[in-house]
């Protein structure tokens, strides 16, 4: 399970509409990519989808229940969210996995960092030590350790160094394969295109496509 | 009243604005540019404290308890709003900080006197309550400043928290407890040191007063361990209090007043 439904999500901020009606859904077990230039709106959507932001209209279903019924921290247990920047909260690697999941075992611990593509030894290292890339892999792991059922990926390929499309796309594809669902933002259409079943382009907020990468038009013209 | 002090007359008071002009003519020389907030300051300190005196005069000859805690109550009240401006741009912050200060003043207060540590009577009790509020409302202010500095400038570490399941309150506990932490600082720095750098305030005036020094230090150190107290108390209240004030129902951060302001 882990399917949203969204009924015409309106957020404003002030004056401005950071997305406007959007109507749509996140199939359960499968992979939804959100696309759209800059500012559209696509982070504004996994924000919501977790309730980190509340819609100003409309609604979020999740399984069939709207999910401003639901215990928030449990919800943000089952929705996990990976932010566009990473944002390391302890000293160390092993500390960082457990931030969300305080009884993580040692072979837990290092069998997340090979998921992420990190060396085992990590986890002694001191986290000021680590680069920009290293430091997105490891909040991957950290929001992996909590085992979500949902995982929302917010540009991740963004600060990667090293770290290719083929990591972040094979882990999107591992969840899936695994009972999960992943709603993916991105703008490299190459990992959209590999491993997205479904697609939603935004622009300005709304809503403009929804279908398969195939009859996504903005996967070929960008 | 002879008290066999030897205080200062007015003459000596005003002789000693002499010392007012010298700073105010050196910040003039310097053009540091503070000349005139330095002579206001004094100004201000003298007709604050002459018109203090004047009323706690009439509060301890005719006002009784009720009046000595009434003003206790005042100066609660006005720490709570100069504490509350530390955290401005937080929500209920002038609320935090007043319930803070009243907490550790009540607590201390209450405790001392319930326990007749120190006498039930306004000579006592206006004093005692004025350097409680007084610590009090530096605790509540700088943890308001730190709480709203890490609301600020931690939301990207508060958001990532919340996003792996943790509550509002765990989320934020890492700030609290650094905003907690340079608050009491300066109390239980000045704990540290109190004899060795500075000789506080209740024992000096007892050793002017002619007071045996080993008698006023037992005065000196139930007024510390109040202070402490006092201290920490306030800030663990404001802090308790502004935090809830931070977050909504669904665990969301919300954003400082001033932003929301901006946004609209």
């Amino acid at each position: 399970m882990g399917g949203f439904t969204l009924d015409a999500i309106t957020v404003t901020r002030g004056p401005v509409r950071l997305l406007d009606g959007v109507s749509g859904c996140v199939e359960a077990g499968r992979c939804t990519a959100v696309v759209g230039p800059s500012g559209a709106g696509k982070s504004t959507l996994l924000r919501v989808l977790n309730r980190l932001e509340e819609p100003t209209a409309g609604r979020v279903l999740l399984d069939g229940r709207p999910i401003g019924e639901m215990d928030v921290p449990a919800l943000r247990r089952r929705v996990g969210l990976v932010a566009q920047q990473p944002v390391l909260l302890t000293d160390r690697v092993a500390d960082e996995l457990r931030v969300g999941r305080h009884d993580l075992a040692a072979e837990q611990s290092s069998a997340l960092l090979q998921r992420v593509g990190l060396p085992v030894d990590f986890a002694t290292r001191p986290t000021a030590e680590l680069s920009g890339g290293e430091a997105q892999r490891l909040c991957l792991a950290r929001a992996l350790a909590v085992e979500p059922e949902v995982l929302l990926l917010d540009e991740p390929t963004s600060a990667l160094d090293g770290l290719t499309a083929a990591l972040i796309a094979d882990l999107a594809h591992d969840h899936v394969v695994g009972g999960g669902t992943v709603v993916l933002v991105s703008h490299n259409l190459a990992v959209v295109r590999r491993v997205a079943h479904h697609v939603l382009v935004l622009h300005g907020g709304r809503l403009v496509a929804a279908g398969p990468p195939k009859e996504i038009d903005y996967l070929e013209t960008g | 009243m002879n008290t066999g002090l030897n205080v200062p007359n007015w003459t000596g008071v005003s002789a000693s604005l002499l010392l007012v002009a010298l700073a105010a003519a050196i910040a003039y020389r310097q053009r540091l540019g503070l000349t005139r907030e330095l002579v206001a300051a004094a100004a201000r300190a003298g007709v604050q404290l002459v018109a203090v005196a004047a009323v706690l005069g009439v509060i301890f000859a005719h006002g009784g308890l009720a009046a000595g805690f009434g003003w206790v109550i005042v100066m609660i009240v006005i720490a709570g709003q100069v504490a509350g401006r530390r955290g401005r741009g937080l929500r209920r912050a002038v609320w935090s900080a007043t319930a803070g200060v009243a907490v550790g003043t009540i607590v201390t207060l209450g405790g001392l006197l319930a326990v007749r540590v120190i006498a039930m009577q306004p000579r006592v009790v206006v004093p005692l309550g004025g350097m409680i509020v007084s610590g009090a409302m530096l605790a509540a202010g700088l943890t308001l400043r730190r709480l709203r500095e890490d609301a600020e400038q931690g939301r990207p570490a508060i958001e990532a928290r919340l996003c792996l399941g943790l509550s509002a309150r765990e989320a934020f506990l890492p700030h609290q407890r650094s905003a907690l932490r340079t608050a009491l600082l300066p109390a239980i720095d000045s704990t540290k040191v109190v004899g060795l750098i500075s000789l506080p305030g209740a024992m000096t005036g007892l050793i002017l007063a002619g007071v045996d020094p080993l008698t006023a230090i037992r005065y000196q150190i139930v007024v510390m361990y109040m202070l402490v107290a006092a201290t920490t108390l306030a800030a663990l209240a404001t802090a308790r209090l502004a935090e809830h004030a931070l977050f909504d129902h669904a665990h969301r951060l919300l954003p400082l007043l001033e932003n929301l302001r901006a946004m609209r």
